[in-house]
């Protein structure tokens, strides 16, 4: 499973996920912290549709840390403060990078939390559609 | 008359400030930073708009610092938000990856995709509601029960389930009629007004920045008075969408594939699209109608905001001094919250010097006055 999807499962599904790959990691390997987590900014470039061109939305405040596991280093970050969820971010990136054996195991659990992420996903697609409009054509005498 | 410099008022402002502390919490009741949070959800989207700073719990803060008054709370947040390092900048962010969860068109009664109201005050007759003044954790809690109870008992149809997350733009659909001139992504890098002073004439990129943190009430008050005469323009509503927009970022030192990408979360966003009738000479003296887009993209739910960026974005785009609001000068200048209100409310800080000496200036001309009539009678 690439980062994109990766991160996706591990920020929009239950932290436990996170904390659990996390502390397995750091349970068999040493985890040296570059930088411990700490607040930054992220400028939001957007498409406008108009003319389709680019322009900055304004900043979005995000927790970051990075870790280094044997020679590898894993960059965790996350919108708003979540310095335990950064931390352990981190950690999984670097066990990636380093493609330790733990990783290959973890397949299945982000594949089943994803089906929850979309089946809640579902439930609010769900409950927003109640507010979709359904015309009548009035009967014209 | 000489000037004297002089210094004073360290204990007065100390005993203000405390004052002012005091007039927060002189109720004797803390306000908790979570039931902001969960109860002003329009007036933190307002001050993280306005800030161009988006976070609901520092907003949170900045308004129960600033006791619930937006220009403060966004002075406190652009502050903060100077002392914080730009670390990275996101991948481009698109409007068709938005997870809807409000969509309408006031030009197109069957928009592709229906007309979606999701939470609005469009429809409600804003009667106040007494009933809010008996209302509980306990009656929230039960309500919210009921409705997800509601919810679930609703018919499953996964045919409705995909459109939310990929819900066709109108724009694309007039692009394909030939309704609307079609045009290629423009990859120009944007210029950040954060880091470099504005210089006229402006970039597109600027003024869609300026536009999307100005203040609410002043960019909203400008395009009304362009829809009221002072402007060129009648626009329609082609197509509003509010919901969560993903970010994501590419590793530092990778070659920056999307499958790579790190994904951080999401942000709320309004997007309008505004559609502004235009007629054109084309062969032959013909005159034909066109329609031109006004582009308005704000953080969090701030639908009168973006629609009012759309028309100034507009008229912007086609500069004429006979109106003020197509002046890019005028308008960029003056709707930035922490630059306007800064300005107006400086104008209390101690002026001892320039007002004394203007008043000289009254005493010397009203003498000079005085000796010529004396003179004139002698």
């Amino acid at each position: 499973m690439r980062r994109k999807e990766r991160t996706e499962i591990l920020i929009q599904g239950t932290a436990d996920i996170a904390k659990d790959f996390a502390k397995e990691i750091e349970m068999r390997y040493k985890v040296n912290v570059i930088q411990k987590p700490e607040s930054a900014l992220v400028l939001l470039k957007a498409r406008e549709t108009a003319k389709k061109s680019l322009f900055y939305l304004g900043e979005l405040l995000v927790t970051e840390c990075t870790v280094q596991i044997q020679d590898s280093i894993g960059i965790g970050i996350v919108k708003g403060h979540r310095e335990e969820l950064a931390h352990c971010l981190a950690i999984i990136d670097a066990a990636y990078q380093a493609d330790l054996v733990e990783t290959r195991l973890w397949s299945h659990v982000l594949e089943n939390e994803k089906k929850n992420i979309q089946k809640n996903l579902q439930e609010l697609n769900q409950s927003i559609l109640r507010t979709k409009v359904n015309f009548e054509t009035m009967d014209v005498q | 008359m000489g000037y004297v410099a002089v210094k004073g008022g360290t204990k007065a402002i100390e005993e203000s400030i405390k004052r002012l502390k005091y007039e927060r919490v002189h109720k004797g009741t803390a306000i908790e930073l979570h039931k902001i949070e969960a109860g002003m959800r329009g007036l933190i989207d307002q001050v993280m708009s306005e800030s161009s700073l988006y976070d609901q719990s520092l907003s949170a803060i900045a308004i129960k610092q600033a006791e619930g008054n937006p220009e403060e709370a966004v002075f406190l947040l652009r502050a903060y938000r100077s002392t914080l390092p730009r670390k990275h900048v996101s991948r481009i962010i698109s409007s068709e990856n938005m997870k809807v969860v409000r969509r309408i068109s006031a030009s197109f009664k069957d928009v592709p995709g229906g007309q979606i109201l999701g939470a609005t005050t469009d429809y409600t007759h804003r009667l106040l509601d007494s009933e809010l003044e008996k209302e509980s954790d306990k009656s929230i809690q039960d309500w919210l029960r009921a409705y997800q109870e509601e919810n679930r008992s609703t018919e499953y149809n996964q045919k409705h389930m995909d459109d939310l997350n990929n819900l066709p733009k109108v724009l694309d659909y007039l692009r394909s009629e030939g309704l609307l001139a079609s045009c290629e992504n423009n990859d120009l890098q944007p210029r950040d007004v954060t880091r470099k002073s504005l210089e006229f004439p402006s970039k597109r990129s600027e003024r869609l920045q300026i536009l999307t943190r100005g203040q609410t009430g002043a960019v909203t008050s400008l395009a009304y008075a362009v829809i009221r005469g002072y402007g060129a323009l009648h626009p329609t509503v082609g197509e509003l969408r509010v919901g969560q927009l993903p970010v994501y970022l590419d590793h530092p030192l990778d070659d920056g594939q999307e499958e790579d990408s790190y994904y951080i979360g999401d942000f709320t966003a309004t997007e309008v699209e505004m559609l502004i009738p235009l007629t054109v000479e084309k062969e032959q003296g013909k005159k034909e109608i066109e329609f031109e887009v006004g582009y308005g993209m704000c953080m969090g739910q701030n639908e009168t905001k973006a629609i009012a960026m759309g028309i100034l974005d507009n008229c912007l785009e086609r500069p004429n001094n006979e109106f003020p609001s197509h002046n890019e000068e005028f308008v960029l200048y003056h709707i930035d919250s922490v630059e306007s209100t800064g300005f107006i409310s400086h104008l209390k800080m101690p002026h001892y010097v320039t007002f004394q000496s203007k008043l000289d200036s009254i005493r010397k001309s009203k003498d000079q006055t005085t000796e010529q009539e004396v003179g004139l009678h002698e």
